[in-house]
């Protein structure tokens, strides 16, 4: 006993040395300037002179602010147009270069990969070019092609202008999800597949009783990850619309910013990140329930 | 090579002497470092090259003084200058917009230092362009250039198309149909900016009105936007501007570089911009051709009674500068405020290099090689018998600046009508007066 408290008290130190640096940068990259949000939150300050606590005030005007719930509207619809067109389709590429095997599995890689590693800032800019009215080239894309019909305001029409940024993201994020599931599907245990072959599945009974089932924690990460990234989005929208034409293309983080950067609303800007944060929570612990009880 | 320990210690000896002499010499020369916070990041060309070479002068006529200038373009500037103002930092010269909705909250604070109104009477300043950098009769800033909003025009799109250049309101409308028709862009527009859509509107308003301050009363709340005649008149105007087609398509998403280059690149017969613009004519990045037939008229004014002429103008004070009121080096930065806004430093190299229209009667500056926009705008200016001031969207609170630049987004965009477009900006005005 006499013998094990130094070595325990030496262990506490120990603990304490490993974890210190750990927890104080999480404690002031990330519990302090929460706590600090949720503290101006609850005030009227501008950014400049003195602040009034105003209580839940700030909190009451967001659930009336029809914009904070359109921002938060173009978030689920991008969320939901990432699942169920972007990922699918992610999913396939990384079916179909798994199967291509050699030099050109490796080239396709890279080339779905580039979108990911360029700037955002670039590819912002890029796209906005792209849907130019003017001089842009989809539009003479579909001048060539005898489909002028189908030309459009691409970022200027308020109906439609989500739409086309919400394929510049997708666009961006697809070599992300082409990767990940890349490198699933690369993982999988070989046995299991000759196994099939030998009971005689064919390529549609391996895919869907086999692969996916398999994949189900790498599709998970991936599904939550794509979502909450919607959730988050900010330097696409900033770059090209930022929220316009009026509120059309608003997202939640471009939201704040103007309101606490231009509008000189700090205290409801910061009101609006408190939310986003409880929104991003509570989304990642709904998912996470929802992808356990299904699937493991 | 070995050094001997004796020979060490020499070293040190005698770098820690000449170090000590160092800095006796610094505290005995009374070294002053004055912090520079500029909103012209580009300091080889424009006025960020003369801003650059004054301070430069001045620091060689005063070698006591080092000027540290820290520059960023308008919207990140604002940023910074916010975080700065909250954490009661600001640099000890900075740049300013002498717009409520930038400068007011400054003032108020007591964030800016107070200036002496009697340094200014013989600096020229032109009536009322210190009142945006005023409050309570104490003056915060001083004002760098006038801002007149003109009507950019290429001469050789209008002669080769036989369409007259537009002297009233209606032969703008005949021009914008009839280059319509062939396929030209009329106007070049930033709509993704909205603040020219803003002054546009502004525009519309007082040639319906004749009334210069009827739009500040509306956001004042002392008349109603909903439904008053002038103001529905005016938002009826441009809501039948855009449907026939007065901008490029798309325009609603296009940034300033964007509109300017569809005008550079002769896409476009007009551009609705400000005098700052005069550097047009010169530009060397557009076509020779485009260089000589660039003109500038007045926007256009009304036919009728109690309508608003061509002279009654969108004009203002914009940026300037002033002094913090925590800076250690107050007076030195006074100093040197003083010394870049003398006339014959801003005003006159800023016309002379035909960069801006001065704050600052200029008059005694010209040399007949101005170029062409310069004259024409000078003309402009000069015969002009009213001037709005501070743009309806400055002109109030940030928060209202936001909205209205909103608002006149999703109105042009054909999101609202005039009528919801007018109870809008009521609701705004409402906001910013609590």
């Amino acid at each position: 006993m006499g013998d094990s408290m130094p070595s325990f008290r030496q262990n506490k130190k120990t603990i304490f040395m490993l974890v210190f640096p750990g927890f104080a940068l999480f404690l002031f990259a990330v519990l302090f300037p929460i706590g600090l949000s949720i503290y101006y939150a609850l005030t009227d300050w501008s950014g400049i002179g003195s602040l009034n606590f105003i209580g839940l005030e700030n909190f009451k005007h967001a659930f009336q602010d029809r914009i904070f719930w359109k921002s938060i509207k173009n978030a689920a619809t991008l969320a939901l147009l990432t699942v169920t067109i972007q990922h699918p389709i992610a999913f396939l590429f990384a079916l179909l270069l798994d199967r291509i095997g050699g030099k050109v599995e490796k080239m396709f890689k890279t080339i779905f990969f580039i979108p990911c590693v360029i700037s955002i800032m670039v590819t912002s800019k890029m796209w906005v070019s792209i849907y130019n009215a003017q001089y842009g080239l989809l539009n003479k894309v579909l001048t060539l092609l005898q489909l002028g019909f189908l030309k459009q305001q691409w970022l200027g029409d308020p109906g439609i202008v989500l739409y086309s940024l919400i394929l510049i993201m997708m666009w961006q994020g697809f070599g992300w999800a082409v990767l990940i599931y890349y490198a699933g599907v690369k993982s999988l245990p070989e046995d299991v597949f000759e196994a099939s072959r030998i009971d005689g599945a064919n390529r549609l009974q391996t895919l869907f009783y086999i692969t996916i089932p398999l994949l189900q924690p790498v599709i998970a990460v991936n599904v939550i990850w794509a979502i909450i990234s919607s959730l988050k989005q900010m330097e696409t929208i900033y770059l090209t619309t930022n929220g316009g034409p009026g509120n059309a293309s608003q997202f939640l983080a471009n939201y704040l910013y103007i309101k606490a950067f231009d509008a000189y609303e700090f205290g409801y800007g910061n009101a609006i990140s408190v939310l986003f944060v409880v929104v991003c929570l509570i989304t990642t612990v709904v998912l996470n329930k929802f992808f356990k009880k299904d699937f493991y | 090579m070995r050094f001997s320990s004796k020979s060490l210690v020499f070293l040190l000896a005698l770098t820690l002497i000449l170090s000590a002499g160092n800095s006796f010499k610094v505290a005995g020369a009374n070294k002053v470092t004055i912090k520079f916070f500029s909103n012209l990041p580009d300091r080889t060309a424009g006025q960020g090259r003369l801003e650059q070479l004054l301070i430069e002068n001045y620091m060689k006529a005063n070698p006591h003084v080092e000027v540290k200038v820290e520059a960023l373009q308008d919207e990140p500037y604002k940023q910074k200058f916010r975080v700065y103002t909250a954490g009661n930092q600001l640099p000890d010269l900075f740049m300013v917009w002498g717009q409520p909705a930038f400068f007011d909250p400054i003032m108020k604070g007591g964030y800016a230092a107070e200036l002496n109104r009697n340094d200014y009477k013989d600096y020229g300043f032109f009536p009322g362009s210190l009142d945006g950098f005023s409050m309570n009769g104490k003056l915060y800033g001083l004002a760098r250039n006038t801002d007149l909003m003109v009507l950019y025009y290429n001469e050789k799109l209008f002669k080769d198309n036989g369409i007259q250049v537009p002297t009233d309101y209606d032969q703008l409308v005949t021009a914008v149909k009839a280059f319509r028709k062939l396929g030209i862009t009329p106007i070049a527009q930033n709509g993704r900016d909205s603040w020219v859509l803003n002054i546009l509107y502004q525009d519309l308003v007082i040639k319906e009105s004749g009334d210069q301050s009827l739009i500040y009363k509306a956001i004042d709340q002392k008349e109603k936007f909903a439904y008053h005649k002038h103001l529905l008149a005016a938002a009826q105007d441009l809501e039948e501007l855009v449907k026939i087609g007065i901008f490029q398509d798309s325009f609603i998403a296009a940034d300033y570089g964007a509109a300017r280059n569809l005008f550079g690149q002769e896409m476009a017969a007009m551009f609705y911009m400000g005098s700052w613009e005069t550097g047009l004519a010169v530009d060397e990045n557009f076509s020779a051709s485009f260089r000589n037939n660039v003109s500038v008229v007045a926007f256009p004014g009304m036919k009728g009674q109690g309508k608003g002429r061509t002279t009654d103008m969108m004009g203002w004070f914009g940026g300037g500068y002033a002094v913090s009121s925590s800076s250690p080096v107050k007076e030195e930065a006074i100093k040197l405020i003083n010394y870049i806004m003398a006339p014959e430093n801003w005003a006159k190299n800023a016309w002379q290099l035909g960069l801006v229209i001065p704050g600052q009667k200029y008059d005694q500056f010209m040399t007949g090689n101005e170029n062409k926009l310069q004259l024409q705008i000078s003309k402009i200016l000069n015969k002009a018998t009213s001037f709005s001031g501070t743009p309806w969207n400055d002109a109030a609170t940030p928060g209202f600046k936001v909205d209205s630049q909103t608002i006149i987004q999703e109105f042009a965009a054909g999101m609202k009508d005039p009528a919801k477009f007018l109870e809008a900006c009521d609701q705004a005005a409402r906001k910013a007066k609590q």
